[in-house]
């Protein structure tokens, strides 16, 4: 097959999309191998479900190319779905059937053999720890186990390539992080996967390349160590003993914009490019200026850090926004 | 999940599937789509219960309230004359069902995973259109059951099956309309809405309630001639053993102008992509 040790599963290039006057999708490109995940992170809105929705067959492509497997999207989508697992936002299941009848039905629609489609919904029932509620309506479940079924269905088809769309959106912090679990343990079996998040900690942790991608257009892309050293300045995160010294020490550094205070934390976040010794020095400042200073630390930046330099906003911000 | 498991190259791809398979691949998904919806049908008894009670409610309202003023006139039976366009509104009823259950395929999303899937894309409004006419077939019969506990009579059995049968096909019909309108607006309210646009003027200016000749002279050609009025006459002769005339080919007739029509025009606009 096609897939097999020649390159990446999907390719992504210079994807276009326009709603009306909109500009969707500007300019995307991007390679996914055997076992990587991609994660595209960004906001609501900028473009991540769109350029999903045109790999997975779901929108036309209005320009540039995609392959997954090696085939093109737009001139064999037939052969392409084959190829495909798909959940999140856009995908979901059947509500008034049970996960075990959705998964049935999405076996059956894949063409899996009886023997072997039976075979595999018990096995992924198990693994995927659906049991409790298999044989309930989709429309019963929690909002986790509704998540995990979504994902088990792309799975069927024991597809080469998944796409899986803002999956943990919304869900308690244990649900998610059995999902991070799910995404993992399909890498390591060698699933190439492009993952949609807007949450910063989920690209970080389960991405091993991130396209930052913002009203379409990617405005970073690498590794999350490398995004984060491309910074090239770490991060001295002051916290104050008191509240109104967060504005002192604003006032006595100077400090641009791009420095980041919460006051009800009592916390400075300053952006040093020299490194210890500008730290010292900024600090000694504030000791000097009379700022009690009750703890200090010079750390990596953060992908929100990353995000809030390279888009002038931050995702969580947006987040609350918008949802 | 071991890595065999997921190795994708023990898997076979069709890359050109050839006439014959694409075929019978749209019947395996027909068949799966079908198998699906007789489930949500099962799980939604309310959807068969709402058919039954509309029909129930017209016989009832028609018969007992309007019934001595139409029947007495005519000097007939007025429930032998009105269960028959009931059992035809009840068909219709249904199509209106197919409209409603695409649209909320649409709104829940799992369209968008059929779209993904390596199937026929028509298989998933065929499917629907007969687990809906299967439907229909139990709500016609629970309709005409309860009619004959009101005092209907039925002259044949042989007469009802085929009458049924009729009803069933122009049902079947319009759920293609039904699919059509679904599959262009996708919004179950809006859907829920232009269901009516088509359906109240059809049901009301026919002869599913009353004669032809009880109506306005200008308004008689096109009473006489729309399809719930072919269809009731020809499931009322039927059921009562009287001559039906051209009524049964015109029905078949209907049947399979509805058909040309929105078959392709449903399947081209469920495929449609942004």
């Amino acid at each position: 097959m096609a897939t097999r040790g020649s390159g990446p599963v999907i390719t992504a290039q210079n994807l276009r999309k326009t709603f009306g006057s909109v500009q969707a999708v500007k300019d995307v490109s991007f390679d996914v191998e055997p076992g990587q995940v991609l994660g595209l992170l960004g906001p609501n809105g900028a473009g991540k479900t769109t350029t999903i929705n045109m790999i997975t067959t779901l929108l036309q492509i209005d320009g540039g190319e995609a392959t997954v497997g090696g085939f093109d999207v737009r001139t064999q989508p037939e052969v392409v779905r084959q190829l495909i697992g798909l959940a999140g936002q856009s995908a979901a299941v059947d509500e008034k059937l049970t996960a075990r009848e959705n998964l049935e039905l999405f076996g059956r629609l894949y063409k899996i053999p009886r023997n072997e489609r039976r075979r595999r919904i018990e096995k992924l029932i198990e693994r995927f720890d659906l049991g409790a509620f298999a044989d309930r309506p989709a429309s019963s479940y929690s909002g986790g186990e509704r998540r995990r079924l979504d994902v088990v269905a792309a799975l069927v088809a024991e597809p080469p390539a998944v796409f899986l769309d803002e999956p943990t959106t919304g869900l308690d912090p244990r649900s998610r992080s059995e999902l991070w679990n799910t995404v993992r343990s399909l890498a390591s079996n060698g699933v190439a996967i492009v993952l949609s998040t807007q949450y910063l900690e989920e690209a970080d942790r389960l991405a091993d390349e991130i396209l930052v991608i913002d009203r379409g257009e990617i405005v970073a892309q690498g590794t999350p160590d490398a995004l984060k050293h491309d910074l090239e300045r770490d991060v001295l995160e002051v916290h104050v003993v008191d509240r109104t010294d967060v504005d002192t020490a604003r006032e006595l550094l100077g400090l641009d914009a791009n420095v980041t205070t919460d006051v009800e934390a009592r916390r400075i976040d300053i952006p040093v490019p020299g490194g210890a010794d500008r730290s010292l020095d900024l600090l000694r400042q504030l000791q000097d200026g009379g700022v009690s200073i009750s703890n200090f630390q010079l750390r990596q930046p953060t992908l929100d850090d990353v995000f809030l330099a390279l888009t002038g906003s931050s995702v969580t911000e947006t987040e609350e926004v918008t949802t | 999940m071991t890595t065999k498991d997921l190795d994708a190259s023990t898997r076979a791809i069709v890359i050109d599937p050839g006439v014959t398979l694409k075929l019978r691949r749209a019947g395996q998904d027909t068949g799966t789509v079908l198998w699906r919806d007789m489930i949500r049908t099962t799980r939604q008894p309310e959807m068969l219960a709402f058919a039954v009670v509309m029909g129930v409610f017209f016989l009832v309202l028609f018969n007992y309230v309007f019934g001595g003023a139409i029947g007495a006139g005519a000097g007939f039976d007025y429930l032998q004359y009105l269960l028959p366009g009931v059992l035809v509104i009840t068909a219709l009823q249904g199509a209106q069902q197919t409209s409603m259950g695409l649209a909320a395929d649409f709104n829940e999303g799992v369209n968008d995973r059929f779209r993904s899937l390596p199937m026929n894309q028509s298989a998933v409004i065929t499917g629907r259109t007969i687990a809906d006419a299967l439907r229909n077939i139990a709500g016609l019969v629970l309709v005409a059951l309860i009619g004959m506990l009101m005092g209907f009579r039925f002259s044949s059995f042989g007469g009802a099956v085929v009458a049924i049968a009729l009803a069933i096909g122009m049902g079947y019909g319009f759920s293609w309309l039904g699919a059509a309108i679904a599959a262009k607006v996708r919004q179950p309210d809006m859907v829920g809405m232009l269901s009516m646009f088509w359906l109240f003027p059809l049901m009301l200016a026919s002869t599913a309630f009353a004669p032809v000749e009880s109506m306005p002279g200008w308004l008689q050609p096109l009473v006489r001639y729309q399809p719930i009025s072919v269809a009731s006459d020809a499931v009322r002769g039927l059921v009562n053993g009287i001559p039906v005339g051209d009524r049964i080919t015109l029905t078949l007739v209907w049947i399979a102008v509805l058909l040309v029509v929105f078959v392709p025009m449903s399947v081209r606009l469920y495929r449609k992509v942004s």
